[in-house]
């Protein structure tokens, strides 16, 4: 079961320690790497779960699979995590650690819902007026929801911008309903 | 005084008859006189008797009256004086009892008009009760009917007011259902003519006009 306290006590502790090596981006992709790991390979997410084998040979192996391919920030980090027996908190300790770097480098975090895929030229233009908008550098994750029909819906932090057919359709709705309701 | 008054006032007759020693010795004298007569002058009453056929013997008339003067105080004692005290002691009773009669009458007469009195005012009450409580029950009549009129005013009111509530009620959410009817069938319309160039154009759209809402 994943704790958010722990996993952001150890994301806290990681982001420092890679903010004062200068690999803030460089830990991210580790972890990023080894988060999409476990998601697209079940026997390795069963391995580094596994409570029946021991913590030395699971670093042993970790070490094996990654030493030529994460920071030694990274692996050292790894180890601490197996030697606490928080391996179930990779993930929301990579999340965490995300938020940190963001909120750090005051990043925000959009997520982008279209009815079709846009073109990048698209995406970059989207993602540079929403950075002129609000004035921060924006990181955007672009994601097909057909049900909008069309045009996109921007979400972050607590706000939304929609700009699809279907939220034009649910504003006139709730317009005329509010004129209905108004007459009565 | 008084007894010299009434000897005064008092005959030859009743000093006689009230006076036992002149009672007594005229009663002696008057019957043996009688006796004396009658046993000397028998013949004079025979021939008058004769003549008349009326046997009178005045000689045993004057005896016998002389007798009856000295018996009188026992006829008195035994008969006159137990008999004129029974009559009074009657008479007494039955004035006793005519004056109770009469103290009764008036009693009743009395309590006849106390009661005449107390029936009049009783029934006086009454009436005024009677009005009072007809004027309560008409109050409470007209209290009632206001009332009655109020509540039937005040549901008729409120009749309406669920109706027209319901009304409305009815109105919005048909009007919402048309509405509703009206934006699915645009949705429809508009997803079938939805195509890359038009969703092209709404995301520029949207970046063009992009708002923020910060």
């Amino acid at each position: 079961m994943q704790d958010g306290r722990v996993a952001r006590r150890y994301a806290k502790a990681l982001f420092g320690a890679a903010k004062g090596a200068d690999l803030v981006r460089g830990v991210e992709e580790d972890l990023d790497i080894i988060v999409k790991q476990m998601k697209l390979d079940p026997t390795f997410k069963h391995f580094i779960l596994a409570p029946y084998m021991s913590r030395e040979e699971k670093a042993k192996i970790l070490t094996k699979i990654f030493s030529d391919r994460v920071t030694s920030l990274t692996m050292q980090a790894l180890r601490v995590i197996l030697d606490k027996g928080r391996e179930a908190e990779l993930e929301a300790i990579f999340h965490a650690y995300v938020a940190l770097r963001r909120n750090d480098a005051g990043i925000v975090y959009a997520t982008i819902h279209s009815a079709v895929l846009i073109d990048e030229a698209q995406k970059k233009s989207l993602i540079a007026a929403l950075m002129k908008s609000l004035g921060k550098t924006v990181e955007a994750e672009f994601k097909i929801d057909t049900t909008l029909i069309g045009g996109v819906k921007v979400t972050y932090e607590n706000f939304v911008l929609d700009g699809s057919a279907l939220g034009a359709i649910e504003k006139m709705r709730e317009r005329l309903r509010y004129d209905l309701l108004k007459q009565v | 005084m008084s007894e010299s008054h009434h000897e005064t006032k008092s005959g030859p007759f009743e000093l006689i008859f009230n006076n036992l020693p002149v009672r007594t010795v005229l009663g002696l004298v008057l019957m043996f006189g009688g006796s004396y007569v009658s046993k000397n002058y028998q013949e004079v009453f025979e021939q008058i008797s004769h003549q008349y056929g009326v046997p009178v013997d005045l000689g045993k008339t004057v005896a016998t009256f002389g007798v009856f003067l000295i018996i009188f105080p026992l006829v008195n004692i035994f008969f006159i004086k137990p008999l004129a005290d029974a009559i009074g002691e009657r008479n007494s009773t039955l004035e006793q009892t005519f004056g109770e009669a009469e103290d009764l009458k008036v009693q009743m007469q009395k309590m006849r008009s106390e009661y005449e009195a107390r029936l009049v005012e009783t029934e006086a009450d009454a009436r005024q009760k009677i009005e009072a409580q007809i004027k309560e029950a008409q109050a409470l009549r007209q209290t009632l009917m206001s009332e009655a009129a109020q509540r039937a005013d005040e549901l008729v009111a409120r009749a309406t007011q669920e109706i027209e509530a319901e009304r409305n009620r009815v109105l919005t959410s048909i009007r919402t259902q048309v509405v509703d009817l009206a934006l699915s069938a645009a949705e429809k319309v508009i997803a079938e003519n939805m195509n890359t160039e038009r969703n092209r154009k709404l995301v520029e759209d949207f970046i063009s006009q992009v708002e923020v809402a910060r």
